[in-house]
This record gives C-alpha cells, sequence and structure tokens, in this order.
C-alpha cells in the first residue's frame, strides 16, 4: 500500500482544560477526495487547522507523504504540498484578482521573495496565473479589486488562490457555505475539475454535496472520529445516525 | 496566419504603449529635477529644494513601511539619523568622494534595520508600532549618552569640502549639493518603485492585506515584514547621508520620536495608498514648514490642525484627493465641479485666514514683549489688547465655516453629478 496523503495517529487538542480533539486516528489515500462531516461544534475546524498548521497538536503525530509535519508553521507546510481555504472567504481584498492569483504562484514558480525580477516581465508567471483565471472562469473580472467580488465569486477565488500553488492536497472548509442551490452546485462542479488527481480533503454542512464529491467521509463527533467509510457505508451505520445523520439525511433525501 | 501577426504586433504595440506610460513620469521627473536649478536661481530656493528631496527619499522609505507592508512605525528616523551619523563621521575621517557616500548611508540603515527588524516584525500591528516607539525612545537615549559618537547636544559636525575631490567638483556650491542628492533621489524613488513591482514588493501588500492567507500559501508573513523592513531601512540610511552632505551636521533631533513623527505625517498627508504620496507630502510639507516658519512661530500648530484635518476628511491624504477626481475626470465632467468648489475655497479660505490670525493675535498678547501692543498682520498694524481686532477676526472665521457648512451640499450634488455616467454605454455595462 502506498504512503497515505494524509495520517493522523492519536492526535489531541485540548485549550486549556477544553478538549477539543480526542484522540483522532485517520488516513487518507493519495487522490482521494475525502469529506468530513459532523455536528456543529464536533472540532471539524479545529482538526483542519491542526493539519494545516494554523494550531500545533497538543499529543499524536501528523504526517504528510510520509512525514511529520505537527507543529510546523503554515507556509512550511504549504510549501509540502498542502493548501487549504477558509470557510469565511479569506482573499487578498485590495489586491486585484488578477494579483491574487498571481501572488499564490510567487513561491512555488521559484520567484520566493526576490527582489531582482520584475514580475511584470515574467510572461510564464502572468500566462499560469491567467491560466488559473480562466480555470476559474474569472478572466473577465481580472483587473476588478478582489474585494468588490460577489460572494460565489469570491469564493471561487478563494479555490483559484488555493490551487494555484499545485499544492497535491487541498483541502477545502465548508466550500459552499452560504451558497445558493445553483452557485453550490457550479462550485462542486469546479472543486471536481480542478482537484482531478489530487487529494482532497474537505469539510462541508451540505450532505448533497458531500455525497456527490466524497470517495470516504469521515464522521467527527465530539473531538472523535465515530466512523470512516464509504458514503453508502457511512449512510447505514447505526452509530453515525444515531449521532448525526439521521435527521440530516432525511432532510437531503 | 495574417491576423496571428497583426494581434501580435498590435500587442507589441500596446506593450510598449504601456511601458511608455510607465517610464514618462520619471523622464519628466528626470528632467525637472535637473532643471530645478535653472529655474529657481536663488541659494535659499536651492535650500529649500534639497531638504525636499531628502524628505522625497525618507518618506517613500517609510511609506514601504506603512504603504506597502502595513507597518506603522514610530521609530523610522532611527534608520535616518544611524545613517546620518555614519556618514558624518566617515566625511571626517575617510577620504571617501562624496557621490558614494549615500552607498555607506544606506549600508548603515540596513545594518540597523537588520538588527532591530530580526525581532520587531515578529508582529505587525500594534506589538510592531510599540517596539518601533521602544527602539526609537532607546535610540534617543543613547544619543545622550554616548557623547563620543552622537556629540552629545552639539552634534557632530563635518566639511564636506574636506573630503577628496570628485572629478574636480569640491561640493562647496549649494548647487553642486543639489544635483548629488537630486541624482540620488531619483536613483532612490526609481529603485523604490521598482522594489514594488518585485514579488518581494507583490508579497509585501499581500501580508499588509492579510498576513494569514498568505501564511498559508507558502510565504512567512515575518520574512516578508523583514525584507520590507529592511529595504525601507536602506533607503532610510540614503536619506540620512544626503542629510549629511547637505547640513553637515547631524544631532540628536535627526533620531528622536519628533522627527519620526513628522515623517508619518508627511506620509500621511500625501497618502499612504499611492507611490506618488509621500513625494507630494513631502514637497508640501516642506513648503509649508520652510514657508510657513518664516511668517508665524506658531506654524506647527497649522501643520497640526492639517494633518488633523487631512486624517478625519481625506484618509487617504492629498493623492487620494486628486485621484477621487479620475472618474469625472474620464466622463469629462471635471468643469462641473469648478465654479462649487471655488465657492468653497473663497469660503473655507476666509475661514481659514481669519482663525489664523485669531490666533496669531492671542499668540502675540501671550508672547509679545510687556507693553507691545502693536501687532501687524497682512500689512495693517494694529493694537493687539484692543477687542476689536479680536471680534473681528472670530467674527470673520465664524461666517466664512458657516459658509463653508451652508455650500457642502452644493459641492456634494455637483460631485454626485461629476461621477454619473453621461450615457450607458455599449454592451449596456454602466
Amino acid at each position: 500500500m502506498s504512503v497515505p496523503a494524509i495520517a493522523l495517529t492519536d492526535v489531541h487538542k485540548s485549550f486549556g482544560k477544553a478538549q477539543i480533539i480526542r484522540g483522532v486516528d485517520l488516513s487518507i489515500a493519495p487522490r482521494e477526495r475525502h469529506a468530513i462531516i459532523g455536528p456543529n461544534g464536533a472540532g471539524k475546524s479545529t482538526l483542519f487547522n491542526l493539519i494545516t498548521g494554523r494550531f500545533a497538536p497538543t499529543s499524536g503525530t501528523i504526517k504528510l507523504h510520509g512525514e511529520e509535519i505537527q507543529g510546523r508553521p503554515p507556509y512550511e507546510i504549504n510549501r509540502r504540498g498542502l493548501s487549504r481555504s477558509f470557510q469565511i472567504t479569506n482573499i487578498f481584498p485590495k489586491m486585484s484578482v488578477f494579483e491574487n492569483v498571481r501572488c499564490a504562484l510567487l513561491w512555488p514558480m521559484g520567484y520566493r521573495y526576490s527582489f531582482w525580477h520584475m514580475v511584470s516581465g515574467q510572461s510564464e508567471l502572468n500566462e499560469a496565473a491567467d491560466g488559473i483565471l480562466e480555470r476559474i472562469n474569472l478572466s473577465a473580472r481580472r483587473d476588478l479589486p478582489a474585494g468588490v467580488l460577489s460572494y460565489a465569486e469570491q469564493r471561487a477565488l478563494e479555490i483559484g488562490i488555493t490551487i494555484a500553488g499545485g499544492a497535491n492536497v487541498i483541502m477545502l472548509d465548508e466550500p459552499t457555505a452560504g451558497m445558493s442551490h445553483s452557485e453550490a452546485d457550479y462550485m462542486v462542479d469546479l472543486i471536481r475539475q480542478v482537484t482531478e488527481g489530487k487529494t482532497l480533503i474537505m469539510v462541508e454542512h451540505d450532505m448533497g454535496v458531500v455525497f456527490n464529491l466524497a470517495d470516504r467521509i469521515s464522521v467527527l463527533v465530539y473531538g472523535e472520529i465515530i466512523a470512516s467509510d464509504r458514503p453508502d457505508a457511512v449512510r447505514a451505520n447505526p452509530k453515525v445516525q444515531e449521532a448525526y445523520l439521521g435527521a440530516a439525511l432525511e432532510a437531503a433525501h | 496566419m495574417t491576423i496571428a501577426r497583426t494581434t501580435e504586433g498590435q500587442a507589441r504595440t500596446i506593450a510598449s504603449a504601456g511601458q511608455w506610460r510607465v517610464m514618462l513620469p520619471w523622464i519628466v521627473a528626470l528632467v525637472l529635477l535637473l532643471a530645478m536649478p535653472f529655474i529657481f536661481r536663488s541659494s535659499s530656493t536651492i535650500t529649500i529644494m534639497n531638504q525636499m528631496a531628502i524628505t522625497i527619499v525618507f518618506a517613500l522609505s517609510y511609506n514601504m513601511l506603512l504603504g506597502q507592508g502595513g507597518m506603522l512605525s514610530f521609530g523610522h528616523a532611527v534608520y535616518m539619523g544611524l545613517g546620518g551619523f555614519f556618514c558624518v563621521h566617515l566625511m571626517k575621517s575617510l577620504p571617501i568622494p562624496l557621490p558614494f557616500l549615500p552607498l555607506f548611508g544606506g549600508f548603515f540603515g540596513l545594518l540597523f534595520a537588520i538588527i532591530i527588524g530580526a525581532f520587531s516584525t515578529r508582529r505587525a500591528g500594534t506589538v510592531f508600532a510599540m517596539i518601533s516607539l521602544g527602539v526609537g525612545e532607546l535610540v534617543a537615549a543613547c544619543s545622550i549618552i554616548i557623547v563620543a559618537f552622537f556629540g552629545g547636544e552639539e552634534g557632530v559636525k563635518a566639511d564636506r569640502t574636506k573630503v577628496p575631490e570628485f572629478f574636480g567638483v569640491n561640493f562647496a556650491s549649494q548647487t553642486e549639493v543639489y544635483y548629488l542628492i537630486a541624482v540620488w533621489t531619483f536613483l532612490a524613488a526609481l529603485a523604490m518603485y521598482l522594489f514594488t513591482r518585485t514579488p518581494a514588493g507583490r508579497i509585501a501588500n499581500a501580508v499588509r492585506d492579510n498576513e494569514e492567507r498568505a501564511e498559508f500559501l507558502g510565504y512567512s508573513q515575518r520574512y516578508v515584514r523583514l525584507i520590507s523592513f529592511c529595504a525601507a531601512g536602506f533607503f532610510a540610511g540614503i536619506a540620512g547621508a544626503l542629510f549629511a552632505v547637505n547640513f553637515e551636521i547631524l544631532t540628536a533631533e535627526n533620531l528622536n520620536l519628533q522627527t519620526s513623527g513628522a515623517i508619518l505625517l508627511v506620509t500621511f498627508l500625501g497618502g499612504v495608498g499611492f507611490f506618488i504620496g509621500p513625494i507630494i507630502g513631502a514637497i508640501v510639507f516642506t513648503l509649508l514648514q520652510s514657508v510657513l516658519s518664516l511668517q508665524t512661530e506658531i506654524w506647527q500648530l497649522y501643520v497640526g490642525v492639517l494633518f488633523l484635518a487631512t486624517v478625519m476628511f481625506f484618509p487617504f491624504g492629498l493623492t487620494g484627493l486628486l485621484a477621487m477626481h479620475h472618474t469625472a475626470w474620464r466622463e469629462g465632467k471635471l468643469g462641473v465641479l469648478v465654479i462649487p468648489y471655488l465657492k468653497m475655497l473663497l469660503a473655507g479660505g476666509i475661514g481659514i485666514l481669519a482663525a489664523a490670525c485669531f490666533l496669531e493675535i492671542m499668540f502675540h498678547v501671550r508672547h509679545a514683549a510687556v507693553g507691545d501692543h502693536a501687532m501687524r498682520l497682512f500689512g495693517q498694524t494694529f493694537d493687539s489688547h484692543t477687542v476689536w481686532p479680536w471680534l473681528l477676526t472670530g467674527g470673520a472665521a465664524l461666517i466664512g465655516f458657516a459658509l463653508v457648512k451652508r455650500l457642502a451640499p452644493e459641492v456634494k450634488a455637483a460631485w454626485d453629478e461629476a461621477n454619473t455616467p453621461n450615457a450607458v454605454r455599449r454592451g449596456g455595462k454602466p
């Protein structure tokens, strides 16, 4: 069996006395599309933040392609090929849409913090940024400040800067939150298309989106994973139904 | 094939047109800088221009922190001052030709920026601002304690004509010094502009806008800030060297909090959101300073009021004020604004002048020699201890400001009118 893209072993996280993550073991294979679901306050976002380096776990190990990353700063984890989006839109509002994407490309394309290149003269860089804009259908908004885009467009831009660097593990935190049905459908297509051949991990509340996209689903309840399986198995799992899914599933049908 | 070639040709034309549009202001600026001493020949004007140029470099370097990096510093004078002090000592002790001195100033500015930036750029926001304030105080205190280097209260002096001549130029005249400063100002401004176009400059903007997001895209916010900080220190050091060349003396005043505060004011006045902002701020501020300080002893009060007014009414500075008119200009409707603006200017002018006279009378009463009741204002001599001048100026100020308030809706209406597009354009988009 190949090295998992992400492997968590006995991960704990407490804030003061409050135990938020209470011993999570999770293994996600390369190119798998994995959804993490669970009721509010289950610790989904915290788990995301532990994996992406926003917080260090209290104990346990987190491996990205077999290398331990727990406690490393976010930028180092990102440079090892993991990129995330945020639940609350998190872009560079005063910079142009194009500039947002181009900024996301500077490090991965090897320019790093160079002060001896002129960005406007780097045709390879600018073409790559335009290419990303085309993939997320924002070419027409290229030169607008990102802050004036519509909500759905900002979300698409967020996906764009998340995938721009070519990371092979993409983590999306509620990518369709607050969207209308048609916007969410569009977003699912976009996600499917831009994460082709990559490992995708997402937190999502919309069960339609989850069952539509995910190869496997983990259910997180009170800081523990109570099930991690294929969608139909999760759906049939009595523990899951009891804890969380029943009501939501009925609502989805 | 033909089509492809045409578009390619067009693209090239557009690209070169774009390049021209970027280069043109720089060429104009260079020509203007070089021509200035032929337009203004008096030595006092050249002195003012030298001071202006030094302030431009200093303000631009400050804006690398505030405008482009999102770092509010209360201690930027430290890097200019230290660069300047080292240069004065170099001028005294080593035979370095003057035109190369700013490089050394920059080097020392950079050195101290690396040392201090190593711990101060860890966080932005309040933490950074507080550390800069602390470091500023620390260095200012050192300047009084370490007399051997900082020269105590008298400061350190040097004679620029004692260093070896540079191709027969010994920089004894103000004009020669002007050209040295002008060339360095141009080079430094160009370098700072080009910095904004590099990956490091772009990421500095990204970190300013959203440091967390940048961190999750592979950029260390701390390192990005450190790079901007060091670059700003380098250019502040160059400004310090130019100061040393121009004034041949540096005192503790060059590194204290007042100077740090002044450069914040200059930059903000010009507009932090634009590259040209600090340049405009430096020009306006230096003019105000040199003209007002000759006319009145309370010029700092007026500058303070101007700063307050800028912060409250034009948070994007003078450049922002100009840039606001871009839409109206594009629509060709600037004319709509002329009459309301003139009215406003007249009313505001009356109010401001009258209020200034009122303040001057107050100052005269408090500070003139005992028994000296005669005061001259705008060619009029009167007794400042009678009630009429107070009533007259106070009343005129009130009327002026009341008129401003009265006229505000008219200006607002004209503004709205000027910013409404004439017609819906082709393609249905407004």
